[in-house]
């Protein structure tokens, strides 16, 4: 999706729930993978529950495998942000690495951005569209 | 600016919901987004004033201080007026600063104010 100016459009889509228990996951995984064949430019952010998400080796029976949706939006280009704090609480985050000053998760899908409440407004700045899953 | 619209559906403390939207709210105010927080269904409930936990069972932030930080930081909350009647909970209980709209102007508002709105 290119806007008048030439330039793409950015959709930032927010994901609240965790996933499995209901379709947000699903729901949104389909939205961003139709946006990017749109052309638009994809910015996820998962917030609360929803960074469960990005646990890996994520096995469902039955289910569409929202890990395995997440590392296709990835390679397609989306960009896929976690909230850190949510993050620290629920335990991913299990080493810390004073080079570089940032958090290491070896339990998370690797191309995951672990960002702050501060990464969270930059997106909504950026973005040309919003959409939110999972608040329910 | 970016104007952002957060509905909050949910009553404080019993959900995430309320502390995380109204965290990245004020974080959105101090950074120049201009943010409204809309209180509608059982959301009115976090606008109540007077919200205390003496023995401290809850052990989760004040979902009052958080509002009232909010608005401090330049924030803005409306909460609908028809959600509060249907509760019995009157204007004189809400924490100074809230504004009470019907639920036709709250509609305009989603419609033609928010470029973007979150719903919690």
């Amino acid at each position: 999706m290119v806007a008048e100016t030439g330039l793409k459009q950015t959709l930032a889509l927010v994901l609240f729930s965790a996933p499995y228990g209901n379709q947000y996951a699903d729901h949104m995984c389909r939205v961003a993978e139709r946006a990017l064949g749109k052309g638009y430019s994809v910015e996820i952010f998962l917030y609360g529950d929803a960074i469960h998400s990005h646990l890996i080796e994520q096995k469902p029976k039955n289910f569409f495998n929202i890990g395995e949706a997440l590392t296709r939006l990835g390679d397609k280009g989306a960009t896929i942000y976690s909230c850190l704090i949510c993050a620290i609480a629920r335990g991913y985050m299990r080493e810390f690495d004073e080079a570089k000053k940032v958090y290491n998760s070896p339990i998370t899908l690797p191309f995951v951005k672990f960002v702050t409440v501060q990464g969270f407004v930059s997106m909504i700045k950026r973005a040309d569209r919003l959409m939110m899953f999972g608040s329910s | 600016m970016k104007s952002v619209i957060m509905e909050l559906t949910h009553p404080p403390f019993g959900r995430e919901n309320t502390y995380a939207a109204l965290f990245v709210g004020s974080a959105s105010v101090s950074l120049g987004v201009k943010v409204t927080v809309v209180l509608a269904g059982e959301g009115v409930y976090v606008g109540l004033k007077g919200q205390v936990d003496p023995q401290g069972n809850i052990d989760l932030p004040s979902t009052e201080q958080q509002v009232r930080d909010f608005m401090e930081l330049g924030g803005r909350v409306v909460v609908e007026e028809q959600s509060l009647s249907s509760r019995g909970i009157f204007s004189a209980e809400l924490i100074e600063g809230l504004e009470v709209l019907d639920s036709k102007n709250v509609t305009d508002l989603l419609l033609d104010k928010g470029d973007q709105i979150m719903v919690f």
